[in-house]
C-alpha cells in the first residue's frame, strides 16, 4: 500500500530541466508547498524552512542550465540583474 | 500583433485557488509542460512573495516543422515571474518564452483575485500578447497561435473537470481574436502545441 501510495505520489510530480536535480526539487518543492499554505498565506512570511534545499536544488539547476544553454542569463528579478549564475546565493 | 484576453471564475476562495495554481504542474490539460523549475525566491519588504520560474515545454513537432522553424530543438523554455500578496489576496504572473524569440513571443499576464460580488469565488483574467517575425508566414502563425488560446480557453471553461468538480465559467469576455478553431492537419495541430498558456489549459486541482 505504502509504495502504492508513493508510486502514485510520484506519477503526479513534476520533472527539473536538469536530470539529476530532480529529487532535489521535488523534496523543496514539498517543503516549499507546506511552507506556503501553512504559513505564508496565513500571514507569516518570516522563517523560510526551505533555504537550504533550495540552495543545493538551485546549484543544481543552474548548472544544468549552462549546459544545456538555456538563455536565462541577465534576467531582472526583483531589480537586481543576474550576470552570473554561478554567483547566485 | 495579436491581443486576447479572457476571463474565468473559480468557485472556491482565493487562498484554495492559489494553492493549487501554485501545484499546477503537471497538469493533465496540458501535458506539454514536462519541467518546472524555481529559478528565484524572495519575500520582498512589503511582504509579497516572488518566484522566477523556468518551464520547459515539449512540442511534439514533426521533422518537417521542425526543418521549417530551423531548429533541432524540440523543447521550449518560458520564463514566469509570479508575485503573491496575502495581504492584498492576488497573485500575478507574467510569462514570455526565452527560446524562439526570433520567431515568435509570447506574453502572458495572470491576476487571481477574489471576485469583487463574491467572497468565496475567485476571478482568474488573463491577457496574451503575440508577435511574430518575418513576413508572410508570420500573420498566419499569429491568427493561428491566438485562435489556439482561444479555442483551448473555451476547452477549459466547459469541461466539467475531474471527480465531479465542476470548474464551469460564470462569465467569459474574449476581445480581440474570435475565430473558432478549424479542423486542421496534424503538422498544423503540432505547431499549436508550442504556446503554452499557463491559465487557458489548467483545471487546477482544488485539493478536499
Amino acid at each position: 500500500m505504502t509504495s502504492e501510495r508513493a508510486s502514485v505520489a510520484t506519477a503526479f510530480a513534476m520533472n527539473s530541466v536538469g536530470e539529476a536535480c530532480t529529487d532535489m526539487k521535488r523534496e523543496y518543492d514539498q517543503c516549499f508547498n507546506r511552507w506556503f499554505a501553512e504559513k505564508f498565506l496565513k500571514g507569516d512570511g518570516s522563517g523560510d524552512p526551505c533555504t537550504d534545499l533550495f540552495k543545493r536544488y538551485q546549484q543544481c539547476v543552474q548548472k544544468a542550465i549552462k549546459e544545456k544553454e538555456i538563455p536565462i542569463e541577465g534576467l531582472e528579478f526583483m531589480g537586481h540583474g543576474k550576470e552570473k549564475p554561478e554567483n547566485s546565493s | 500583433m495579436r491581443i486576447w484576453s479572457c476571463e474565468h471564475v473559480f468557485g472556491h476562495p482565493w487562498d484554495t485557488v492559489i494553492k493549487a495554481a501554485m501545484r499546477k504542474y503537471p497538469n493533465p490539460m496540458n501535458p506539454s509542460v514536462v519541467g518546472v523549475d524555481v529559478l528565484e525566491r524572495a519575500v520582498d519588504g512589503r511582504g509579497r512573495l516572488h518566484s522566477l520560474r523556468l518551464l520547459s515545454t515539449e512540442w511534439g513537432l514533426p521533422g518537417l516543422v521542425t526543418a521549417i522553424l530551423g531548429t533541432s530543438r524540440t523543447l521550449t523554455y518560458i520564463k514566469e515571474h509570479s508575485v503573491v500578496d496575502p495581504a492584498e489576496k492576488k497573485m500575478e504572473l507574467f510569462s514570455t518564452n526565452v527560446t524562439l524569440r526570433n520567431l515568435v513571443s509570447v506574453n502572458e499576464r495572470l491576476v487571481y483575485a477574489p471576485h469583487p460580488e463574491h467572497p468565496g469565488k475567485t476571478v482568474l483574467t488573463q491577457e496574451a500578447v503575440i508577435s511574430v517575425e518575418g513576413t508572410g508566414l508570420g500573420r498566419y502563425l499569429e491568427s493561428l497561435m491566438a485562435s489556439t488560446i482561444s479555442s483551448n480557453a473555451r476547452k477549459l471553461l466547459t469541461n466539467g473537470g475531474r471527480g465531479g468538480r465542476r470548474r464551469a465559467a460564470r462569465r467569459q469576455a474574449q476581445k480581440g481574436v474570435g475565430e473558432d478553431a478549424p479542423a486542421l492537419p496534424v503538422w498544423e495541430r503540432s505547431l499549436r502545441l508550442c504556446l503554452h498558456c499557463p491559465g487557458t489549459r489548467e483545471a487546477l486541482r482544488i485539493p478536499p
